[in-house]
């Protein structure tokens, strides 16, 4: 029997054949152009820890997932051993609507989560893309947020607590249940944007909030990105409460307009929202934009969800994405530093700014032949990265051909906490089990 | 330790000798902090104005073994900072400059030692404040808040210390300077600063905090209601969540603290009114007055006596003393008090407020409640002697027994006071020893020699035996 085969019959053992992905899919796990051995999809606690168990007798590491979108974030792996999906793990464990909290099992996915939320009024504000697939264990293990972060923040500000299977077996606690909690330390900031090196979340808790009673949105454009990035920092500092206030340049969502785009996203009562429809308009007229154009019902979904896909969606496969956290009035001279870096290079260049919390996405896409020049790629990439450092930011590339993750190290540098880092992944992982080098200074 | 104790000549080397306190009168103001029933002397108290003489200081601990344990303004209210070895104060208070204020990135710089209350005094003027506000705002430190994590009434819409904390400068605990996080939102890697934050002053001292500043919301509206029953009350704070209103604040007051606030500062409230809610809005005006209006209805549906709204910002401002004050008043109730501090999902709270009714029957210890309803984080505030020794014993009883109904209702034992020394032994009733063991794990990994300020959080032998487990 081949190797192959006897690790397909040890897993079935495990997790029954139900709980192993086909041998024909395991290609949809390929992280880095290397195919997992196998993906293991477990339907309990007790497999999970059958299933580390068994991969660390046998030498192989794991890499923790949820439906593997964000999977291949992080610097190329030696091996894909074993991808062990909690996605099977999809129960609502517990809610109780009047305490606007949720407890879930770890592979829920975020669509069928709001879905069971809005019976009740309720939801999670969290809108990272690809709400049908992501889940609530992803989100959490990639601190993953989406335009709406300017409002309602990320996974680490709805995280009340999680239940984790630590590379031992040993099962685990972190946080509660309740909306306020300072018993002990506060391990859920550890795991949330851990990607799975710490242990396999199996249980999140997140704190809700109701459904506004209207949504719009608002599009304004600009003849240059500087008007665009005025009105931006004029509305984050204004009395104004928008859910989320974007920057788009060089591809806007759902328009593809050529010309920079603000757009600001508004919910709550009617009145409210009214009010600073009327607002922003006039903040726009009195600074140059050249259209506004307000959006609701079916077209607004629509423009909303093209929002938070970007900058995945509308482009052809392959796509460098990049993510740079600054200070919101660093956001302008950055996008103009890549705009201008970008300028006579044979790709297209998109840019989107969050602009209430100072990230900004860089797409790269529409290579020659599809062909991404890794060395190229990586040189303006470097420059972006000193850009942003610069300024007291950060760089990191989110999506990237393998060739061109050889070339740079997608985190960057963490200077002088990297050591304690280090100590933190040997001591809560000693055994070395969980998604191995792909994270920070090779953890 | 001596005075003439060669660390003593070297902490005063560091510091100067004219920050360096050894004599036991002025030591005894730093044998305690809020939670006044636990006392320890320090052996040396110092005030240092840098990192790099924290550092020193730090090392120098170090060398001789010595524990060191960081205090900002003494309001912590778990004995947090209690030195429960003797060793080395290390005060925060001379640290206390805002260093910068940038308003077009709407983030602070501060040190520890800076009082919650003067960095929105501060930006006050250009339109921002700076949310967390803890009712001790007035006296306790940014440093305290984040050992803490403190919350504070606004926590409901607004978060706690740690949604409110970009960057920390933390001294480590063998003496080395790192920062965490920063400027931005993110920076990559774990979220150490997430985990510094709460983590009671064990996993270093920190001494500079970005933080970040929020506009002032355009409007307030602030209704107060005095209600027959706690009952109906905590009926109230469910309809307005159940309606997809979240306030600002939902504060509840029982007919003990209304009787002490009344007796001490004559606000006005009936005295044998049963709770008094206070609820919050802020936000933009246009749409405000609606969720007033639906808030006044959800009143009047459950028996209000009587609804008060404040007129302008000084009405509300009067408001908001009255209840934060309300902890000043209750020296008129008993000589001592414990201030618990669990958390139980909301729905549960009429439930869990009952239960603690029969505890302070059953001990004969009275028990006064004033708390954040709209978290469910409760305050019952135990009163007694503490001469007494029979009381203190039946007050013991109380604590555990409030603090297991808490847990028991799918709560917590602490929302914002931290564990300290004070709830140490109730760790068990909400973390396994599987739990407990991570946490141990990673405080080695920060706190390898255990100096820096030990004997906190975590439970003993003794403790589990007290539990009956």
């Amino acid at each position: 029997m081949s190797n192959s085969n006897q690790l397909h019959k040890n897993l079935v053992q495990i997790v029954g054949e139900a709980g192993l992905l086909p041998e024909d899919q395991l290609s949809h796990y390929g992280i880095d152009d290397i195919d997992p051995q196998a993906v293991v999809l477990p339907r309990s606690t007790h497999e999970i820890q059958e299933v580390l168990s068994y991969a660390a007798d046998s030498g192989l590491s794991v890499i923790p997932a949820g439906s593997g979108t964000k999977l291949g974030v992080g610097n190329p792996p030696d091996t894909v051993d074993l991808i062990l999906s909690t996605s099977r793990l999809d129960q609502v464990l517990e809610y109780e609507p009047g305490d606007l909290t949720v407890t879930v099992e770890a592979g829920i996915r975020l669509a069928m989560l709001q879905s069971k939320l809005v019976e009740h009024g309720q939801y999670l504000p969290l809108d990272p893309p690809y709400a049908d697939r992501c889940t609530i264990g992803g989100i959490t293990a990639t601190n993953a947020s989406g335009p709406s972060r300017f409002r309602y923040g990320s996974a680490r500000d709805r995280v009340l607590g999680m239940r984790v299977v630590q590379s031992s077996g040993t099962v685990i606690k972190s946080g509660g249940k309740v909306v306020k909690n300072v018993a002990g330390y506060d391990l859920n900031k550890l795991y949330l944007g851990s990607f799975g090196t710490l242990g396999v979340i199996t249980e999140v808790s997140l704190k809700l909030q109701p459904l506004p009673e209207i949504e719009r949105t608002i599009l304004l454009t600009f003849a240059d990105v500087g008007e665009a990035v005025n009105v931006a920092s004029e509305i984050s500092g204004s009395q104004l409460l928008p859910t989320s206030l974007n920057l788009f340049v060089n591809g806007v969502p759902l328009t593809n307009s050529p010309e920079p785009c603000l757009l600001i996203g508004l919910d709550g009562p009617p009145e409210t929202v009214e009010w600073q429809i009327d607002a922003v308009k006039t903040i726009a007229q009195q600074n140059g934009a050249i259209g506004v154009e307000l959006y609701e019902g079916q077209r607004q979904q629509e423009l909303q969800g093209a929002m938070r896909a970007f900058p995945e969606s509308g482009s052809a496969t392959p796509t460098v994405v990049c993510r740079a956290n600054l200070r919101m009035t660093d956001v302008g001279g950055f996008i103009n530093t890549a705009l201008e870096a970008n300028k006579s290079a044979p790709w297209r260049m998109r840019a989107t700014g969050l602009m209430g919390n100072g990230v900004v996405y860089l797409a790269f896409s529409e290579f020659p032949n599809g062909d991404v020049p890794a060395e190229h790629v990586a040189n303006i990439v470097a420059t972006l990265r000193e850009a942003a450092t610069n300024v007291g930011g950060n760089l990191i590339v989110e999506s990237a051909p393998t060739a061109l993750k050889h070339q740079i190290d997608v985190w960057g540098s963490v200077g002088r906490s990297f050591e304690l880092m280090k100590s933190i992944k040997t001591k809560l992982d000693p055994i070395g089990l969980l998604n191995i080098g792909r994270f920070v200074g090779g953890i | 330790m001596k005075e003439n104790d060669p660390l003593i000549a070297e902490l005063a080397n560091i510091v100067g000798s004219e920050h360096v306190i050894t004599d036991p009168t002025s030591l005894s103001v730093y044998e305690c902090d809020g939670a006044t029933v636990f006392k320890a002397l320090p052996d040396v108290v110092v005030f240092p104005t840098t990192p790099q003489e924290i550092s020193a200081i730090v090392k120098l601990a170090n060398k001789h073994n010595v524990p060191f344990i960081a205090r900002g303004a003494g309001t912590g209210l778990s004995g947090g900072m209690l030195p429960i070895n003797g060793g080395i104060i290390i005060a925060l208070n001379r640290m206390n400059r805002i260093l910068e204020i940038d308003i077009a990135n709407q983030q602070a710089v501060v040190e520890p030692g800076v009082v919650n209350l003067w960095l929105t005094q501060a930006v006050q003027d250009d339109g921002y404040y700076y949310a967390p506000d803890p009712s001790s705002q007035q006296a306790c430190s940014i440093g305290g808040n984040i050992a803490e994590n403190s919350g504070g009434p606004h926590t409901l819409k607004y978060g706690v210390t740690s949604n409110h904390v970009l960057g920390l400068e933390v001294v480590l605990t063998d003496g080395e300077i790192v920062e965490f996080g920063g400027a931005v939102e993110e920076t990559p890697g774990y979220d150490i600063r997430g985990v510094m934050i709460g983590s009671e002053g064990t996993f270093g001292i920190v001494t500079k905090a970005v933080v970040r500043l929020l506009r002032k919301p355009e409007g307030y509206q602030t209704l107060l209601g005095v209600f027959e029953t706690i009952d109906d009350a905590s009926n109230v704070v469910s309809s307005i969540i159940a309606q997809g209103i979240i306030p600002a604040a939902l504060e509840m007051m029982d007919h003990f603290v209304i009787r002490a606030v009344e007796e001490a500062f004559h606000w006005g409230f009936p005295l044998d009114a049963g709770a008094v809610l206070i609820v919050e809005l802020d936000g933009i005006k246009a749409g405000m007055q609606g969720q007033a209006e639906q808030i006044t209805e959800i009143f009047n549906e459950n028996n209000c006596r009587e609804t008060r709204y404040a007129k302008d910002e000084e009405d509300r401002q009067q408001i908001w003393k009255s209840r934060k004050s309300a902890f000043g008043s209750f020296g008129r109730l008993a000589p001592n008090y414990i201030t618990q501090d669990g958390v139980v999902p909301r729905t549960q709270l009429p439930k869990v407020l009952r239960r603690i009714a029969e505890i302070s029957e059953k001990y004969n210890i009275p028990i006064a409640n004033v708390f954040h309803a709209g978290d469910g984080n409760i305050h019952p505030i135990v009163l007694f002697d503490e001469r007494d020794e029979d009381q203190c014993e039946r007050v013991e009883a109380v604590n555990m027994e409030i603090l297991r109904a808490c847990a028991e209702a799918g709560g917590t034992i602490t929302g914002e006071h931290g564990i300290g020394v004070e709830k140490m032994d109730y760790m068990p009733l909400i973390f396994s020893p599987e739990d407990l063991a991570v946490m141990a794990t990673v405080k080695d990994i920060f706190n390898p020699s255990g100096l820096c300020n030990p004997g906190k959080i975590f439970p003993t032998a003794e403790s589990y035996a007290k539990l009956g487990l």
